[in-house]
């Protein structure tokens, strides 16, 4: 039960999303550098925590992390057909995501859409919860 | 080597378990005196990886009298058996040490030894006990880790502190 790794997470989730949306591009959020396709997805991977007990420092719990996902695209037909697709594929999911570690279920919770306009973009916002254990 | 001289967080402490599917506990006087003896349990392939160490130590006995009629009554301590612990743990089902507490707990007839170690630096005290475990489940709630509770009951009055020091 030691420290999962989060950098394998990330490797992870960008495998994983990027299979369910292809062709459509996926960033990880770490820059703005993204906004040139007409869709795409961005993710930020929040709340990586194991939570620690007692007596020797290997003795932790299951991990719970948040990836946040953002689709992005022009057309709002087109950013909720995107959104739909990561909900209908990673929903409830079980296996091994990105083909790098074992996630015991995926809950994924669509939180709303919105318009940027700055960009003029559709947005839609999904919050996904791994259970992964250690 | 020194006894831990600082106010320890209760992150700090350790179960141990004395190994073997059939084992032999540790005598009175032992688990009172010999450290070399009990602290031979605190290895990491002993360790029960429980989520925290309960309140742990005596209970109160005490023989209250009193005499029908009489103005006199007293209240005449006894000695005290340590208490009984529960402990949460969380569910690997391949887990050998849950295993065999598992196995005790079906069995509730094995006396076993366990340990509870608190360590700062290379110094180290140990409250070790004699114990039947009982009252072992399993929560498999979902949305957190499945967790199973077990309770351990010491037996015979039987406990000791000892140190390293």
């Amino acid at each position: 039960m030691g420290q999962n790794s989060a950098a394998v997470y990330a490797q992870a989730i960008q495998t994983a999303l990027q299979l369910v949306v292809t062709p459509t591009p996926v960033y990880a959020s770490f820059n703005r550098n993204f906004a040139s396709e007409p869709t795409f997805l961005t993710w930020t991977l929040r709340n990586v925590h194991q939570p620690v007990y007692t007596g020797a420092q290997s003795n932790k719990g299951i991990d719970r992390p948040v990836c946040q996902t953002n689709v992005y695209a022009q057309t709002m037909a087109t950013c909720f057909a995107q959104a739909q697709l990561v909900l209908d594929a990673l929903h409830g999911y079980q296996g091994l995501l990105g083909g790098l570690f074992f996630v015991a279920k995926i809950d994924v919770e669509w939180l709303f859409n919105t318009f940027d306009n700055d960009n003029k973009l559709h947005q839609i916002v999904l919050d996904m919860t791994f259970d992964i254990p250690s | 080597m020194a006894l831990p001289n600082k106010v320890l967080p209760g992150f700090v402490a350790s179960l141990y378990m004395q190994p073997g599917a059939a084992p032999t506990p540790v005598a009175t006087e032992v688990l009172l005196a010999t450290y070399a003896t009990v602290s031979a349990f605190v290895v990491d392939g002993n360790l029960l990886q429980v989520e925290a160490i309960p309140a742990f130590g005596q209970e109160d006995a005490m023989a209250n009298f009193s005499v029908a009629g009489s103005r006199q009554s007293d209240k005449i301590p006894v000695q005290s058996a340590p208490f009984s612990l529960s402990f949460i743990h969380a569910w690997n089902p391949t887990n050998a040490n849950l295993l065999l507490v598992r196995g005790d707990a079906y069995s509730g007839l094995i006396d076993r030894t366990y340990v509870i170690a608190f360590v700062e630096g290379a110094n180290t005290v140990l409250f070790a006990f004699n114990a039947r475990a009982s009252q072992f489940s399993i929560d498999p709630a979902p949305g957190a880790e499945a967790q199973c509770t077990f309770t351990l009951h010491p037996r015979g009055n039987l406990f000791g502190w000892s140190n390293n020091a």
